[in-house]
């Protein structure tokens, strides 16, 4: 095919699919979903082959919906489809691994059979079950498993389905709407492929997609081969649930192939922070992909010089019916582990440990007049530096999802936000600091008791610093009456309480006594690091001059001991901040 | 009496003179950057003294500028504070919390105007319901506005939440600010955008004041100027809604300035059509370094709630900074004459987003670059004519273009340079034509349907192309392709828009108190216009709800009925269709909200017909041959050059064929035929 031709088309297939996502966000129901974007969006081709993906949206969606399709093709070859039939799952072990997030499917027809399909991958604000939370022990107690059906059979609804759908779950209306959004996007996709087809008098997108796919392939190949042949290891911990998580990856680099292993890993848990090898492999072709060749379009052509495994019964390939539901908190931290892991060979992108994980809040309570309310947030906290500037605050990475505005959360609740702002001194230090985190404040006006359930991680162990910069801050859960509040589980609270959820700080880069003075003076003036903190970890000696009941303080107001800093940096060698080795602390 | 349209650009300015629905003179200037007033005095003095009449012959001037967008890129506004609800002093930092690319490990987030250290909790708090939870601490405010204004501050933007339902906080920390800092001035986010969403509201609140001293002295200098030179008639100023407004209002309100040489762009297009019968039509305006692309529906430009200034990542959505308020709804993407080829990882042809900017600028003019750009490819493929480019005032060498196209791409994709530069000119087209379709779709429109209306000095060289890419029947080529802009603030009508947050179930809601309001804010209209000297009974109110299923986030623009609202059903009724129509189904049983109520009160919009700047010629149309290539004819091809300004009404060629003026190039393809309409716009029917 024609060079040039190929670079029209699959610019073509790129803006169609997000025509797709775009559909997707005006129409969907949950703030999930509208507010947040925790979705992803593809056309795959008739072989079942992603070709192309949204620009945005949520990684693990992206590339689980990439190997998930294929279970759909095995349980409806395309000839037993019809025009107006819609697909879904959401089996956990078929697609991205939680049974929240619905994967939704439709088959594109034009000259009498499939030639093409438009996927989806959302999370649904209900599924009912538990609450989402990492206390089920079976998969069974996390909702209602939807194994591959129709949704839709030649435009009709499939009655019975959404019935049952409406009986089980606490939302019917946003987890009914998202289903129709979901379908309503894919016909917008659709409704565009088949006017490219009729335009350049193309019968299928088979040899596009071989075009795309083995283009894709070969620089991705490209990419590793300029990599040293070698095996790059990392070990890491998440706080899991009741006892510390190893996280043990070994990268191995051989020629143009690359095998990310994570043996040595724990064994799986007990309780839902469990990942399916779908959702492992989501995350760790997502790494690879953005450490190596973050401008190769991302499709099956990309993840096929790259191998992921995982001991079955680990913890990231858990065995059925292990519980999955918050699978997330462990699945954010692995493109920091292969990053730290292939750090000595990948100067530029490297990026430090971040906050990671994605921290997800599910509120639950009662209006005055006792109508129930549900609602999804989710919360950011920093970005570990980068090789070359400072990390990013209250930013997901590697999620791509967003916050939802206090403004929304108390239009449709009784919740009150009393407080969201950045965190002083919660970025790792370093000549680039780390991104900061935030700290928020939840109190709920209605007068009853009300339920949070907190599916968060990095509470007990920090994200490290690299090259002698400092780990950023830990995550704080607490309540204002001083009850315990264990993370990853569903915390009943008194009316009138506040709950206080501080999202952790990144990793800083490099040795803190070689950032720009200057630019710790700025951080100083802007209050993103403290005056003590300057001094100690920075030594940089700075003094507030102005009159201390003063309120507004400007630059001018700090001054600089030259001699003092001078002083501090050139004594203070042997005082660097270590480090922080990334080693569980006790358990609880 | 003359009416006068001036558009300030980046590099020019740009003049455009009307007598009654004529058009008499069109000029251009060097913009001055340091005092734009200067540029604007000498390009109308120049124009008018060619037609012999003087500044004191204006009865109008309409006014755009670029003044409000540059100073937010370059951070030259105000020293600026923001005051806001204890513990939401970072929401303009925190923002939504997303990446707006995903595999870039190196991205950077947009820059708030106001630095940390400049922005204050204040103790107070409003509840959704309008409620006041927290009483505001009013003595803390006058202390922290003394503090402010010895400390240098000038502008204080205020930003509480839920103002947008009860403003009385925010009213009342102004009166604190003003009583104890008379001179500062300050911009209230319940009047600058009182919509839902903290983050883009305060973002946009503190970007209006941010830059208000600016925009005031500039319009002072400006005024004065022009009276100095006898001006004695009416100076308003264009907006990005399209609309224009005067002086005092943009004083208030200066962030609407924003982008209005480009609206202005896409009015003139809205023109053009309602003169020549078409009033749905593609907006194509493609200069040096972007193209912006605009669907005209009804015969105005479609006016979206939102944009983002200062892009910082590729112009990517999501990469600058959020601006909630009316704007004519333009894609803008980063593509130009000055976009650099080169071939990438895959083995594939990529064009832009770096461009070459004006220095070096392309291979050809010779001044340093050295990759490739679109306007090489252009010149090789024969559309451009090295000797007249601008005119004849600048040579362009071929030569050095075909070779950097043979170094950094022919060779690579083993293609002959004529087919390496087809390669070129056919991606940007593809490329634009994506964007446009993207941005036609998602605003429920078939942009195979719509005419593309080009200009811009890169615009006709590549409409046939984008309107092939597009699959649109026609393109419209208007003469004075370089003054659209200029032209389209003389169709302007004089308007504001206004926006209400009233959130409500229709089933129940109370019409009576919508009616109320709405009726109060025509009355705001009749009051603003009327400052303006505009009678009520020449006003119209055109009246909209941002309408949704009860659950979802975004909504569906909804026109209303005139007169009093009585028939719920019809407002449910005409929601569902306008959704069926963008989105391909009805949503599910659930009941329907309405979340935000617009009036947009207008004055008559004025009569214009086109910016031609004078009668044929009275020469010969064709001026010879040159080769050109055209894959469709087999490469180069004699191609017949016509002259512009002797292209006479009726007159009709066919394709291939090119038509120079000074600004531009139109290209016709093979197939293609070509027609000059009464107004000397070349129309050109895309052979399939």
């Amino acid at each position: 095919m024609d060079p040039i031709l190929v670079e029209v088309l699959s610019n073509r297939l790129v803006s169609i699919v997000n025509e797709q996502q775009a559909a997707l966000v005006r129409t969907a129901f949950s703030t999930v979903v509208r507010e947040s974007e925790d979705l992803a969006c593809g056309v795959f081709d008739a072989r079942g082959r992603m070709v192309a993906q949204s620009l945005t949206g949520t990684p693990g969606h992206i590339n689980a919906m990439a190997t998930g399709v294929r279970h759909f093709l095995a349980a409806y070859p395309p000839e037993t489809l019809r025009p107006g039939d819609v697909l879904l799952t959401n089996d956990p072990w078929q697609t991205s691994g939680q049974i929240n997030d619905i994967t939704v499917v439709t088959p594109v027809f034009a000259y009498g059979r499939v030639v093409a399909f438009f996927a989806n991958t959302c999370h649904t604000a209900d599924i009912g079950g538990r609450i989402l939370s990492a206390e089920s022990s079976e998969v069974f107690e996390e909702g209602l498993r939807l194994p591959i059906m129709k949704l839709f059979s030649g435009g009709e609804p499939n009655r019975d389905l959404l019935a049952i759908v409406r009986a089980n779950v606490r939302t019917p209306d946003e987890t009914v709407g998202d289903l129709y959004a979901q379908s309503a996007c894919n016909d917008v996709g659709a409704r565009s492929l088949v006017k490219l087809l009729d335009e350049f008098g193309l019968e299928s997108i088979e040899s596009l997609s071989d075009e795309i796919v083995s283009r894709s392939e070969q620089a991705m190949r490209a990419a590793i081969a300029e990599l040293p042949d070698g095996t790059y290891t990392h070990e890491s911990w998440s706080d899991g649930f009741d006892e510390p998580i190893r996280l043990a990856v070994a990268v191995t680099v051989a020629g143009d192939e690359l095998t990310v292993d994570f043996a040595g890993s724990s064994p799986q848990s007990r309780y839902g922070i469990n990942l399916v090898l779908n959702y492992t492999h989501a995350y760790a072709s997502f790494a690879t992909k953005a450490a190596l060749a973050p401008d190769v379009p991302h499709n099956e052509g990309s993840f096929r010089p790259v191998r992921v495994t995982a001991p079955p019964g680990s913890i990231l390939n858990c065995l059925e019916p292990a519980p999955v539901g918050t699978r997330h908190l462990i699945g954010h931290l692995l493109p920091g582990v292969i990053f730290q892991a292939l750090a000595p060979v990948l100067p530029e992108r490297l990026i430090v440990t971040g906050a990671d994980a994605t921290w997800l809040t599910i509120w639950r309570g009662a209006e005055e007049d006792g109508r129930p309310f549900s609602l999804t947030i989710f919360q950011s906290g920093g970005t570990g530096a980068r090789a070359t500037k400072d990390g990013l605050a209250a930013t997901g990475f590697p999620s791509g999802v967003a916050g939802v505005p206090a403004e929304v959360i108390e239009t449709l609740t009784p919740l009150v936000q009393h407080r969201r702002e950045l965190r002083v001194d919660s970025g790792g230090t370093g000549r680039f600091r780390g991104g900061l985190g935030q700290v928020t404040e939840m109190a709920c006006r209605s007068g009853l008791s009300w339920s949070v359930s907190t599916l968060i991680d990095r509470t007990r162990v920090a994200a490290g610093g690299f090259g002698g910069g400092g780990p950023g801050a830990l995550g704080e859960l607490s309540l204002s009456t001083g009850e315990p509040a264990q993370p990853k589980s569903v915390l009943r609270v008194a009316p009138d309480a506040r709950v206080v959820l501080a999202p952790p700080g990144g990793g800083g880069y490099g040795s803190p006594r070689e950032r720009d003075p200057e630019a710790v003076v700025a951080d100083v003036v802007d209050g993103y690091i403290s005056l003590d903190s300057a001094r100690r970890d920075y030594g940089v000696a700075i003094e507030y001059v102005g009159a201390p009941d003063r309120i507004v303080r400007t630059p001018d107001l700090f001054q600089v001991d030259e001699d003092e800093t001078r002083r501090l940096r050139a004594g203070a060698a042997g005082l660097l901040p270590t480090t922080a080795a990334s080693v569980p602390q006790s358990s609880p | 009496m003359l009416r006068a349209g001036v558009d300030i650009g980046g590099t020019f300015t740009d003049l455009c003179v009307a007598d009654g629905d004529a058009t008499v003179g069109v000029g251009k200037t060097l913009t001055t950057p340091r005092d734009p007033s200067e540029a604007v005095e000498t390009v109308l003095v120049e124009t008018l003294g060619r037609i012999g009449a003087g500044l004191s012959d204006l009865e109008l001037v309409v006014h755009g500028t670029t003044l409000v967008t540059n100073a937010i890129i370059e951070r030259r506004g105000a020293q600026t504070a923001l005051l806001t609800t204890q513990g939401f002093r970072d929401s303009i930092e925190i923002g939504r919390e997303k990446r707006y690319e995903l595999y870039d490990t190196l991205v950077e987030l947009p820059r708030p105007l106001v630095p940390r250290h400049l922005r204050f909790d204040v103790p107070e708090r409003t509840l959704a319901d309008g409620s006041v939870a927290v009483a505001l601490d009013e003595p803390y405010v006058e202390r922290l506005a003394t503090e402010l204004a010895e400390s240098g501050v000038e502008a204080v933007g205020i930003s509480f939440l839920h103002s947008f339902t009860n403003p009385a906080h925010e009213e009342r920390a102004r009166e604190a600010v003003l009583r104890a800092a008379p001179e500062l001035r300050v911009s209230l986010s319940s009047e600058v955008v009182p919509e839902l969403r903290e983050y883009e509201r305060t973002s946009t609140t503190v970007a209006n004041v941010y830059v208000q001293a600016l925009v005031d002295r500039y319009l002072s200098d400006l005024s004065a100027r022009l009276a100095r030179r006898g001006f004695a008639g009416r100076l308003y100023v264009m907006l990005s809604s399209g609309g224009i407004a005067t002086v005092e209002t943009a004083r208030r309100f200066p962030i609407r300035l924003l982008e209005s040489g480009p609206a202005a762009g896409a009015l003139a297009a809205a023109a053009f059509g309602r003169a020549s019968g078409q009033a749905d039509l593609l907006s194509f305006d493609m200069g040096g370094t972007t193209a912006k692309l605009c669907v005209v529906g009804d015969g105005a430009p479609l006016v979206a709630a939102d944009f983002e200034v200062d892009r910082v990542y590729r112009l990517k959505r999501g990469s600058g900074l959020p601006v909630k308020l009316p704007v004519v709804d333009m894609i803008e993407i980063g593509v130009g004459g000055g976009s650099l080829a080169g071939v990438d990882a895959l083995g594939l042809l990529k064009v832009g987003p770096r461009s070459a900017g004006a220095e070096p600028g392309p291979v050809c003019y010779a001044r340093g670059g050295v990759q490739p750009t679109v306007t090489d490819a252009d010149l090789v493929l024969g559309y451009l004519d090295p000797d007249f480019f601008l005119g004849g005032q600048m040579a362009l060498d071929v030569e050095v273009a075909r070779s950097a196209i043979e170094r950094d791409v022919a060779r690579l994709l083993g293609l002959s340079v004529e087919e390496a530069a087809w390669g070129i000119h056919t991606i940007v087209n593809e490329n634009m034509a994506n964007a446009a379709r993207v941005h036609a779709v998602e605003r429920g429109k078939d942009p195979a349907g719509l005419p593309v209306f080009a200009f811009g000095g890169a615009g006709p060289v590549h409409a046939t192309g984008v309107a092939r890419a597009l699959g649109a029947a026609a393109v419209v080529a208007p003469r004075g392709a370089g003054v659209m802009s200029a032209f389209g603030f003389l169709t302007a009508p004089l308007s504001f828009d206004f926006v209400r947050s009233w959130r409500c179930e229709l089933e129940r809601a109370d019409l009576d108190e919508v009616d109320r309001f709405l009726a109060q804010m025509e009355e705001e209209g009749v009051a603003l216009l009327g400052e303006a000297g505009l009678g009520p009974e020449e006003l119209t109110h055109d009246r909209f709800a941002d309408i949704r299923y009860v659950g979802q986030g975004h909504e569906v623009r909804v026109p209303l009925p005139p007169g009093e609202l009585r028939d719920v059903g019809e407002l449910v009724e005409r929601f569902e269709r306008e959704y069926d129509r963008l989105y391909g189904r009805r949503g599910p049983r659930v009941p329907v909200e309405a979340i935000t109520w617009r009036v947009v009160s207008s004055g008559p919009r004025p009569q214009l017909q086109s910016a031609n700047g004078g009668a044929p010629a009275g020469s010969a149309p064709l001026r010879g041959t040159r080769r050109a290539w055209f894959p469709a004819l087999g490469g180069y091809v004699e191609t017949p050059v016509y002259d512009r300004y002797a292209l006479e009404p009726g007159f009709r060629f066919e394709g291939p064929a090119v038509v120079e003026e000074r600004e531009s190039t139109l290209v016709v393809g093979p197939g293609d035929e070509a027609s000059v309409l009464d107004d000397l716009s070349v129309r050109v029917e895309i052979g399939r």
